[in-house]
């Protein structure tokens, strides 16, 4: 399970991924961002059972998100198969 | 929005009461009903488990009256402390299942809220909210000792073992976090390493890592104040800090800061953040739970790192809050 992604690279949230981690908030899909941090493949045996594709921090800016424009940002923390390339 | 148990008197009873309903509701159905209901499922408990559990603890414990109003919302929030340990403790790990948070997540409903538990409303005046929720914890708390005792009878876990998890969660709190902000203020070579390798760096304090996931420290500079949320559920370095303020348990909470960080935070909490600065917001989701690195006081150059571990608040560790000069 390699990066598909590096630091700077744009990327879109898919809609859906079948057998994808759930924990992709709804308020994220479709929406594009720039990856900030890789965090690479987490061993976290009490949250979840399976490591799950590498972790990325992906930077939103809030007026992206429908929200007031100005500076502010959202930073979540995806996994690789729910990220796409955006142009 | 704020914790006031620094302070010595109970202004605003009914704050209070509201950040108890809130939170057992938040306890009741993500961390304990829905658990008891994921072992009965899964076959690791029975129905007859759990009533032969009732028959050797005995009824619920009374609730024993209180001389003022004050000191009966003081133990309604001790009782409220009391069921979130006995919650966790019971969470400790099985002999026979390996049971992670993920198996839960889905059945307590925080992908789907067709699965979510009811939430029960404790309406009226002040007393009768009380009485209500009184009730409910104690009977909340009966159910937590009858399921813990079940799982003893069962020899999925040892009394032992409860022990052990009841003293390392006892030393868990926000009082971990605050020696590490003090660390990282004196010690430019420790925020370095904390920065960039987050629980391998607070070993140094002799304090317990944890083990869920990474942790992410976000630090609040000149132009970024941070903040902390898990819109999915309540991820947080719970292992390291202990459970964050009642109010990051909250729907309202977790909707409102990504739609509009700025706006929420000065409504919520009465912080302002200047213009000049932007504000970050990081959702957790789980593999890396964050805490935030406030800004070091002005006029606290003289102090000791265990002066400064003083003024480091719970609600700062979120980034609800910024640190003010102490008064001399």
């Amino acid at each position: 399970m390699s990066e598909r992604f590096t630091a700077g690279d744009r990327v879109r949230v898919l809609a859906t991924v079948d057998g994808g981690n759930p924990r992709t908030p709804h308020y994220l899909r479709g929406r594009v961002g720039v990856i900030s941090e890789l965090h690479g493949v987490i061993v976290n045996p009490l949250d979840h059972h399976l490591p799950y594709p590498p972790l990325y921090s992906v930077t939103f800016r809030v007026e992206d998100l429908a929200g007031p424009p100005g500076p502010d940002l959202v930073i979540a923390d995806l996994h690789d198969e729910w990220l796409e390339p955006a142009s | 929005m704020s914790e006031e148990h620094a302070h010595p008197h109970i202004k605003d009873f009914d704050g209070h009461v509201d950040a108890v309903a809130s939170d057992l509701e938040y306890f009741r159905r993500k961390r304990i009903e829905s658990r008891v209901l994921y072992y009965l499922r899964r076959g690791i408990i029975s129905w007859a488990d759990l009533f032969r559990a009732h028959e050797a603890v005995g009824p619920a414990q009374p609730v024993s009256p209180q001389p003022d109003l004050e000191l009966r919302v003081r133990a309604l929030e001790d009782s409220l402390d009391a069921l979130i340990l006995a919650a966790a403790v019971a969470g400790t790990r099985l002999t026979n299942h390996t049971v992670a948070i993920d198996d839960t997540r889905r059945e307590r409903g925080d992908y789907e809220p067709v699965f979510r538990l009811a939430t029960r409303s404790y309406d009226g005046d002040l007393e009768t909210r009380l009485g209500l929720l009184e009730d409910a914890l104690a009977e909340t708390a009966h159910l937590v000792a009858v399921l813990t005792r079940a799982l003893v009878d069962r020899g999925e876990v040892t009394e032992g073992a409860l022990d052990e998890n009841r003293q390392r969660l006892s030393g868990l709190g926000y009082h971990n976090g605050a020696r590490i902000v003090a660390r990282a203020w004196v010690d430019p070579e420790f925020k370095r390493r904390l920065l960039e390798t987050g629980r391998e760096a607070v070993r140094e304090l002799d304090i317990p890592p944890g083990r869920l996931g990474k942790l992410g420290v976000a630090e609040n500079t000149e132009d970024t104040h941070n903040i902390v949320v898990c819109t999915l559920c309540s991820c947080y370095p719970h292992d390291l800090l202990g459970n964050p303020p009642w109010w990051y348990r909250t729907d309202e909470y977790k909707t409102r800061i990504v739609e509009d960080p700025r706006t929420t935070i000065r409504d919520m909490f009465g912080l302002e953040v200047d213009p000049g600065r932007k504000v970050v917001v990081h959702d957790s989701t789980s593999d890396v739970r964050w805490m935030v690195l406030p800004r070091r006081p002005e006029g606290t150059e003289g102090m000791t790192e265990e002066e400064l571990a003083e003024l480091v608040t719970a609600e700062s560790l979120v980034g609800s809050a910024e640190l003010a000069t102490p008064s001399p």
